[in-house]
């Protein structure tokens, strides 16, 4: 009788730390890490743009905090920013390589919306994915 | 007589330049808010990819925060932000729009002076006057304006559910910078 009591109790120790464990994951999970995450669409930097340019909220609801590839050729650089093909800003949290200008590259990253004031789509945590 | 003219062609120019190459802008300006409440776990965001424009001849200045670029140390807070908060996938970007009152850029220096920067700031599709003292530097080609001002939820039709509402600050701070420069 005092073995099953014991048994009982150790069955629900292990149930409250299961969900103690559970719980505590879900309350903090990992934020996401983009540059591990498959891209749901890869489209050339140009239709991106398009897109937006033509209907933004259409573009939205398909792209919005959506990992997504883009290829195009870097126009700028400035610190810690890319622009590829004039008009997609790609944020990076780690200094991209400075040399990738007049490169054509693809990029991985999340589209954060659209910018009216400079007529930008916005990505940000980007990685550059290959490079020519 | 021709160079009188060309000296004239270069003053016309030159004024020229001076009335209408006065934009600065920033794409990477950064905004922060807090509604952090003493001993309950920090509630904060940041946005580095605001975007922003001054009209240094006039004072317009215009801002545009994309609220999927607000990040958050917990990942479960940036989704309750996103999802249940700003609704950003139905109203994905914060905007503001207004006037540096009596800018005068030949009078900026590197030690920074008080302006008032009043306009409108919409987000969750809700606009308020928004009234606050920023400071304005400016060093070669860069106007830097920084300032902080204080926003309730419910001003923007954004309700915290009771449950959590201990835990988020009746008032929301934010602060803001933007590093200015002529394109």
């Amino acid at each position: 009788m005092k073995k099953k009591g014991f048994i009982v109790l150790i069955v629900i120790l292990v149930m409250i730390a299961a969900g103690a464990f559970f719980s505590y994951g879900y309350l903090y999970k990992d934020v996401r890490n983009i540059s591990s995450e498959d891209a749901s669409f890869k489209v050339p930097a140009s239709k991106l743009i398009s897109e937006y340019a033509g209907n933004q909220q259409k573009a939205d609801a398909a792209y919005l905090n959506k990992t997504v590839e883009i290829t195009g050729k870097v126009t700028q650089v400035t610190d810690s920013v890319l622009t590829v093909d004039s008009q997609v800003f790609c944020g990076f949290d780690v200094k991209p390589d400075a040399g990738s200008i007049n490169k054509n590259v693809t990029i991985k990253g999340r589209v954060i919306g659209f910018d009216e004031l400079f007529g930008e789509v916005k990505l940000d945590q980007c990685t550059i994915t290959t490079k020519e | 007589m021709k160079n009188l003219r060309f000296i004239i062609v270069v003053i016309i120019l030159m004024i020229y330049n001076c009335m209408f190459a006065q934009k600065y802008g920033t794409k990477t300006g950064n905004i922060k808010f807090e509604a952090t409440v003493p001993s309950f776990e920090e509630v904060a965001g940041e946005s580095k990819t605001t975007s922003a424009a001054l009209d240094a001849t006039t004072g317009d200045f215009a801002a545009l925060a994309l609220m999927k670029g607000f990040r958050f140390k917990v990942a479960l807070m940036e989704e309750h932000f996103n999802e249940n908060y700003v609704e950003s996938d139905k109203y994905p970007k914060a905007t503001f729009k207004g006037k540096v009152e009596g800018l005068d850029v030949s009078k900026l220096t590197a030690d920074a002076k008080t302006y008032t920067v009043t306009g409108d700031l919409t987000l969750h599709g809700k606009t308020k006057k928004i009234s606050d003292a920023a400071k304005v530097s400016k060093s070669g080609n860069t106007i830097t304006i920084t300032g902080a001002f204080e926003v309730k939820p419910g001003d923007f039709a954004i309700e915290i559910p009771s449950v959590v509402s201990k835990k988020v600050a009746d008032k929301i701070s934010v602060t803001y910078s933007f590093q200015l420069v002529k394109p």
